[in-house]
């Protein structure tokens, strides 16, 4: 049965989806119009979204005075491969979890729902203790493996949805057709799992790139803080900011978000219809 | 195929993680390191910092200092962690209303008898008080910012007022008097004053010195008491009067932090804006071409200027292994001719005498002569060292200033607030 919707309806849709879209859209476009103000329009009493005198030298000034680049790369290295590892150990996790419905598996994801709730000050000191006895506090490796703990259990719970989506008569219907264990999770259960892990890598890099306090507590050598650490050097005390240079420099902290979400966004619906349709 | 992705997708991730492993910083050359954490995020200041610490270890080979770069927006609890650790740095730069924690926590080194004799001489007693916390010394306090009223030069020479000098400065009554003048020009929106008061707390205990206010008094048992005396109402009750009787400070302007007020500051809505001194950076940067600005004392009550700060500080970890090093560091750092340098980066004002004395800070360009004439009338920030005062700021007299300042409450109110509710927060952190 197919729903038919009027034309007034239908413009209203699209106007609300368009405020919508501009409330999300607004705080972004106003730090954009700042990257490129001068510092006398950022004094002005009626700001403008397009700038006056639109400048690079809040891109200059930001560059010049934070090691920006070298920072993002830390950023980079770090998310890519918190990422990576909290996919690596959660896929097949949540495929047992979710497969294999004993107490064990209840407990597991119990446990994953609860350990959202403990607030990261309380984990800071005792984290930070151990991986000093590890020797891996000031290394980019311990920030990773506290983004992986701190991402897993999240990207566990999100996972163990996934696989449940995947109906378990496919698997079975493989084994009929006489593929054997290996053989179904690789070609029958793996690409259509594909989508929740690109969601899962997705959620785990924006949540290790975004990361300030950790990387502000465990990284010491100047060489290796990451990117959010960096930012907050455009800060000054009681709240005064560096705002033209910050804005900047946010600006460009916001890019490999955005790149990865639209490559991997297209992927997510690509894989879910494939998934969701009958051929 | 497929599997040779995934020995790439592998290899990958082992380069990866490769990748990520932490260097040794350990010498065992016999070479001293200290790591020195600065705060400074102003650009001319964080090359004062940088230049300095290069000219050190040019001259000092046997004990290199590593600047380490911090922020002030998370100093605390980066401090909290890595005294907790044992990993903060050997020296750390702060401010002196954050220190009592860590000094009575004994993450801190006592300072006495490190300190060499030029040092402490050259930095007066009041300056040294805000970083007194029991018998001990916690840290060097090298720059403060009083707070001033930062006043369009034209539109005070256009009403014909009386301009104060930190000589002949305005009183309570006249700034409320003069406010209203330079209220009543053409044009909507006027106010003589725009009280940027996002967070009052600081700011009205401060300027509340010059009135003989005192609020936290500390009784002969050694615990600490809010009173809300007469002395104490001045300021609160000048601020409040301003925006709900005479209207000439802006409302809206309350609920904002000081860069928030620049805007109407520079387009003529407000004739002056009360703001701590190194604000003159941001309006010598944002200020309109052609717009004029003077730098004015706050106005003084029975206690003359008197006004409270917190400075910023260098202290030494009490885990630091080279203590005796880290305050030679500390000493080279606050050479007159360094501090100068630093307090100019920084646009605030140095502690020591040598350097309030230097030329460079006597210009009155940018207001600079007034700051430093205003320098010994700085006193210790009431409250900072008393234990529970962060927590009275934030449940108790933030929220009741402001509302005092909005016109929601009375003085009553305020004062029953300030003193009831606030003596039983003090009440738990003074338990024998």
């Amino acid at each position: 049965m197919s729903m038919r919707t009027g034309r007034p309806a239908r413009t209203g849709q699209y106007l609300a989806l368009l405020a919508y879209l501009v409330f999300l859209a607004f705080p972004f476009l106003w730090l954009v119009s700042t990257a490129f103000k001068p510092p006398r329009e950022l004094g002005s009493l009626h700001p403008s979204w397009i700038p006056d005198e639109p400048t690079l030298a809040n891109f200059r000034q930001a560059f010049g005075e934070q090691p920006l680049l070298r920072a993002a790369g830390n950023s980079l290295l770090v998310a890519l491969c918190a990422a990576a590892v909290a996919v690596l150990v959660a896929t097949p996790a949540a495929y047992v979890a979710a497969r294999h419905r004993g107490r064990l598996a209840k407990a597991a994801t119990g446990w994953a729902v609860i350990s959202q709730a403990f607030p990261f000050v309380l984990l800071i000191i005792p984290l930070f203790l151990i991986l000093k006895n590890l020797r891996l506090v000031d290394t980019l490796t311990g920030l990773v493996l506290v983004y992986v703990v701190w991402s897993l259990p999240f990207a566990l719970w999100m996972l163990i949805g996934y696989v449940r989506a995947v109906p378990s008569e496919i698997e079975e219907a493989a084994a009929v057709d006489g593929a054997g264990r290996v053989r179904t999770l690789v070609s029958v259960t793996a690409p259509l799992l594909a989508p929740g892990v690109a969601a899962t890598a997705t959620f785990a890099f924006v949540t290790a790139w975004n990361e300030f306090f950790f990387a502000l507590v465990l990284l010491k050598t100047t060489e290796k803080q990451t990117l959010p650490v960096v930012l907050t050097r455009f800060l000054g005390a009681e709240g005064v900011a560096d705002l033209g240079p910050l804005a900047a420099a946010a600006f460009l902290a916001t890019i490999p978000s955005l790149v990865i979400f639209a490559v991997i966004q297209k992927r997510i619906t690509g894989g879910m219809l494939a998934g969701a349709v009958k051929h | 195929m497929r599997m040779r992705v995934g020995l790439a997708a592998g290899a990958a991730l082992a380069l990866l993680l490769t990748g990520c492993a932490g260097e040794d910083r350990s010498a065992d050359d016999g070479t001293i390191t200290l790591r020195f954490q600065s705060l400074a995020w102003q650009q001319e200041s964080v090359a004062a910092n940088k230049q300095l610490v290069e000219e050190w270890n040019a001259t000092h080979p046997r004990v290199r200092v590593e600047y380490v770069q911090g922020s002030w927006d998370s100093v605390h609890d980066q401090l909290v962690t890595s005294f907790e650790a044992g990993e903060a740095p050997d020296i750390v730069h702060d401010a002196s209303d954050d220190l009592a924690d860590f000094a009575y926590g004994g993450y801190l080194a006592d300072l006495r008898g490190l300190l060499p004799a030029r040092l402490t001489a050259d930095i007066p007693a009041q300056s040294w008080e805000t970083t007194t916390f029991g018998d001990g010394v916690y840290g060097v306090p090298f720059l403060q910012e009083p707070r001033v009223l930062i006043a369009n030069k034209k539109i005070l020479e256009a009403s014909g007022v009386r301009i104060p000098t930190p000589e002949e400065p305005w009183s309570w009554e006249e700034f409320r008097r003069i406010s209203e003048d330079l209220t009543r020009r053409p044009g909507p929106d006027r106010y003589g004053v725009a009280w940027p008061f996002r967070d009052p707390v600081s700011a009205t205990l401060n300027l509340g010195l010059s009135a003989g206010g005192r609020m936290f008094q500390r009784e002969a048992d050694g615990k600490v008491r809010i009173e809300f005396t007469e002395a104490d109402a001045v300021v609160p009750g000048t601020v409040h009067d301003q925006v709900n009787v005479d209207r000439s400070a802006s409302r809206t302007a309350l609920g904002g932090g000081g860069s928030d007020a620049l805007p109407g500051f520079f387009a003529g809505r407000y004739a002056m804006v009360p703001l701590g001194f190194s604000y003159r950076q941001q309006i010598a940067l944002q200020a309109p071409e052609g717009f004029e600005w003077i730098v004015l004392p706050a106005p003084a009550g029975r206690a003359g200027l008197a006004q409270g700060v917190s400075p910023q500080t260098l202290s030494v970890a009490e885990d630091s292994p080279h203590k005796k090093e880290a305050v030679a560091f500390i000493d080279f750092l606050l050479r007159p001719a360094n501090m100068v340098r630093l307090a100019k980066g920084d646009w605030m004002l140095p502690t020591g005498r040598q350097a309030l004395a230097d030329p460079a800070l006597r210009t009155t360009r940018d207001g600079w002569a007034t700051g430093v004439a205003l320098a010994r009338h700085l006193r210790p920030a009431p409250a900072q060292s008393v234990r529970g005062y962060p927590e009275w700021k934030d449940k108790v007299a933030t929220p009741a200033l402001q509302e005092y300042y909005s016109g929601g409450i009375d003085r009553d109110e305020l004062r029953r607030r300030l003193v009831e509710d606030g003596n039983l927060v003090l009440a738990r952190y003074q338990r024998d």
